[in-house]
């Protein structure tokens, strides 16, 4: 797809702009995947959002020996290896990382580089339930985050600034949306690895330059006959699905699967409602972000995912169910030991349960156990 | 006629005619548990080696654990409403749930429990811990090997289902993600109370005010959960109550912990330990039986002080570890027998006084508050202020930074907490990587060396600041 390319080299050339901005006095705010974080207050504020999405490296994984144990989550470790790395470019160039603390995990990430690096951390906590108390906790957050961005780059986030930039978020997130219901039943127009791709490509991209990019996709994918394949459906779930850790989608490819949904906690952009352009814009954040957001397994308890799981399973379609986690994240562990039972009883659909560490050595046994969960549901099919 | 565990029982502070009073009852818990002549053996040896038994104080201690286990394992068979709470947990709310209705409920923290009497006492937590990891909690993960008790504790049939449950959410995910767990397969309803640990590094003593709003909140609700559930009203009296009839256990153990501190070291922290976790893991036999258990060994410690006698050689070096293993006392008599006066734990050490009075009106938000200036709740700054505290105020030698390797929010600042406490309070840290509650890969054996080399270090240091 030639709009795929177009997007590769706006990625190619999207530190040289990062910088350049940086240059020119504009300030540059990163910060951790996990859909807590309103990117409107950054774009409002008249800086940039970086989303540090990248992951899926061992050798930037063994970096944090010196910081902390093994045992937390992979890809938090290796968000820690790049910031310690001190020569990592996307850490390197940002003023501020905003971390919404929602487990322990990322919690690491944030007293690591606070006490370990000179970068700037402003951390604030995201609940892990539902309920008034917790709605008013983690407004009270990202008021400070506001307050926080004002100081930073010196400019009110005003409501008119605050409502345009939730008119450009709301547009990504509608068209995401649109395009990953092409997926719902028959042919796929749109590969996960393209799927993905974009998403991964939202964390980093100019807001306009993707909206713009989303907006022609959809025009071409909308236009565009598929064939059918035949290939078994899969609902690809779990922890975090960082950029540059492929290995699970390349071998599902390869096995001849189809992934034609994803559900991460970290990795892929929650798309599926959008925040209200009216009344009190900082309330409709949060109730976007936090209240109508499907949490992750860090949540207690864990029911409305799952229950979203499920409905994805029958809304797309689904021939089975990869639960692909990081080493160490207990709470997707301690999930997955559960949830076949009811995706079984739920849906009739079994599910393969994958660990990595981002480690080479796993792909012998990881393309084993992908390719026989792949032929049982092809058997299964055929049988 | 004997039974195969009188022996034991009277090692542990047990009297004949008790154990005639409670044999039904011993019988029906033994059984369950699976223990028979041939662990009673096991077990006698097993507490002599590892207990202070010549001590009246130490046998009372025991037996309140032992006593508390009959009570949790026939709970519901005595018809008690069964509420769990966490561990580690904010102190209070499980003893004012208790005080409400003292006779009709049974409130503890359960996998504490069994730590302490099958790990302290029967060396016999393995059968459960593999149950745990069969049944929900595999090992390899790095999961919390003290909810993995708890699981293989429900699946074996040990801890009874409960009617309500309450975890640390405010601490850690892995508590509450397993209540979930055990919810989906138990039924039992879970109370999850929240909070939000997100401070920056070194932004203790200051906390937001919405943080003790929250978190106070949370505390709150739990006692509405009660209420619904177990048709038990936590009223104010009750938490005033609660606090009252705890002070004496709390003012046992503070004295006791002081005690400790003595040169030569009069008591090893293995039974500062069994006297501190009563609080943790308990609000029956805690209460009612605990405080006398250490007025009599401070009695006794005091003794020991008056006559110079000690469990490690004057002059040995004083340490604070973070706790001393909840389940296998061999570990902390390994560090004893290097010659390290394990004189105070993080648990143990005197919580920073509260700053001003509060202007906090409900029970939630006073505790909520107390728990932020303490440090612990706060952040892993805070924690690692705790240790540098407790160093200066107690004029400790070293530091033992055994953290919990599977306990994340102690894994999340593993090396910090060590840099951090070793150039703050300026004495030399060992940082050991432990599981407090399963010594089956982190045994006394496994961290003799580095200890050993680590008492050393301490020794030399302390003669070379007496030249």
């Amino acid at each position: 797809m030639e709009i795929m390319h177009k997007l590769a080299s706006h990625l190619k050339t999207r530190l040289v702009e990062l910088n350049r901005a940086k240059q020119q006095g504009r300030k540059i705010v990163g910060y951790t995947p996990g859909g807590y974080l309103p990117e409107e207050l950054i774009l409002a504020s008249g800086a940039i959002p970086i989303c540090l999405i990248r992951g899926g490296d061992h050798s930037v994984v063994e970096l944090t020996g010196a910081y902390l144990c093994r045992w937390i989550d992979t890809f938090c470790r290796a968000q820690i290896g790049y910031a310690v790395s001190g020569d990592d470019p996307y850490y390197s160039i940002v003023d501020l990382l905003a971390i919404p603390i929602t487990d322990n995990h990322i919690r690491a990430i944030s007293d690591i580089t606070d006490h370990s690096t000179d970068i700037e951390v402003f951390p604030f906590g995201v609940p892990h339930m539902k309920e008034e108390s917790t709605f008013s906790y983690y407004l009270h957050g990202i008021t400070r985050l506001k307050a926080k961005l004002e100081a930073l780059t010196g400019t009110e986030i005003t409501k008119p600034k605050l409502r345009e930039a939730i008119s450009l978020c709301n547009r990504e997130r509608e068209l995401f949306r649109e395009i990953s219901l092409m997926r719902k039943s028959g042919p796929v127009p749109i590969s996960s690895r393209d799927f993905v791709a974009l998403n991964h490509a939202s964390f980093l991209a100019d807001k306009e330059v993707m909206v713009e990019i989303l907006e022609s996709l959809y025009k071409e994918l909308k236009g565009r006959i598929a064939l059918p394949d035949g290939h078994p459906r899969i609902l690809l779930t779990g922890s975090t699905l960082a950029m540059g850790d492929s290995r699970v989608l390349d071998l599902i490819d390869e096995a001849g699967g189809e992934v034609v949904i994803e559900e991460f906690a970290e990795g892929i952009r929650p798309y599926w409602e959008n925040v209200n352009p009216d009344g009190d814009l900082m309330k409709a954040l949060a109730e976007c972000y936090f209240m109508q957001r499907v949490p992750p397994a860090w949540f207690r308890p864990g029911n409305e995912r799952r229950d979203f799981l499920i409905k994805l399973a029958k809304d797309f379609n689904v021939d089975g169910v990869i639960w692909y986690q990081l080493m160490y994240r207990e709470s997707y562990k301690t999930e997955s030991y559960y949830f076949p039972d009811k995706l079984k009883r739920d849906t009739g659909l079994r599910m393969l349960t994958v660990e990595s560490d981002y480690d080479p050595s796993e792909m012998g046994p990881l393309r084993t156990r992908i390719e026989t969960f792949i032929e049982t549901i092809r058997g299964k099919r055929h049988g | 006629m004997a039974n195969y565990y009188d022996e034991l029982l009277k090692i542990c502070g047990f009297e004949d005619g008790e154990i005639k009073k409670e044999k039904l009852r011993i019988d029906k818990t033994f059984e369950r548990l699976e223990l028979g002549p041939e662990d009673m053996k096991t077990a006698e040896e097993w507490v002599r080696q590892n207990h202070d038994v010549e001590l009246a104080g130490v046998r009372k201690l025991l037996r309140a654990w032992l006593k508390e286990l009959l009570d949790m394992v026939l709970a519901k068979d005595e018809g008690k409403k069964i509420i769990y709470y966490g561990f580690p947990t904010i102190q209070g709310p499980g003893m004012a749930i208790k005080a409400a209705a003292p006779e009709e409920l049974y409130v503890a923290c359960p996998d504490v429990v069994l730590c302490h009497t099958l790990g302290q006492i029967f060396n016999k937590l393995t059968p459960v811990l593999e149950a745990g990891e069969e049944n929900g909690l595999p090992p390899g993960h790095g999961l919390c090997t003290l909810q993995t008790i708890r699981v293989g504790g429900l699946a074996k049939g040990i801890i009874p289902v409960p009617d309500l449950v309450t975890g640390s959410s405010y601490y850690c995910d892995m508590g509450s993600k397993t209540d979930e767990l055990l919810h989906e397969k138990y039924g039992h309803r879970a109370v999850y109370v929240d909070g939000s640990m997100d401070s920056r590094w070194g932004e203790y003593p200051e906390y937001l005010p919405q943080r003790v709003e929250f978190l106070g909140g949370q505390l709150n609700k739990l006692f509405e959960a009660v209420r619904e559930v177990v048709g038990v009203e936590v009223t104010s009296a009750a938490w005033d109550k609660a606090m009252s009839i705890s002070r004496h256990l709390f003012h046992s153990i503070g004295q006791l912990t002081q005690l400790a501190m003595a040169d030569p070291m009069p008591i090893s922290s293995v039974e500062v330990g069994l006297a501190l976790q009563l609080s943790a893991g308990s609000t029956g036999k805690a209460i009612t039986e605990g405080p006398e258990a250490i007025d009599i060994l401070c009695q006794e410690v005091k003794q020991r002080i008056d006559r110079g006698i000690g469990v490690v050689e004057k002059g040995a070096p004083r340490v604070i570890d973070f706790a001393a293993s909840f389940s296998d006392p061999s570990i902390t008599h390994m560090m004893e027998n290097a010659g390290l006066a394990v004189a105070a734990t993080l648990l143990s050490a005197p919580p920073p006084k509260s700053i001003q009075p509060t202007t906090y009106t409900t029970p939630g938000e006073i505790r909520a508050e107390r728990e932020m200036q303490s440090g612990i709740y706060h952040s892993s700054f805070g924690f690692a202020q705790r240790f540098v505290d407790a160093v200066k105020d107690l004029g400790l030698d070293g530091v033992i930074w055994g953290y919990q390797y599977n306990c994340r929010p102690m894994a999340e600042a593993s090396h910090l907490i060590k840099e951090w406490v070793a150039e703050s309070a300026g004495v030399p840290v060992l940082s050991l990587e432990m599981d407090i509650y399963d010594s089956r890969s982190y045994s006394a054996a496994a961290l003799r060396t580095r200890v050993e080399a680590f008492a050393e270090t301490l020794r030399v240091r302390k003669a070379v600041a007496k030249v």
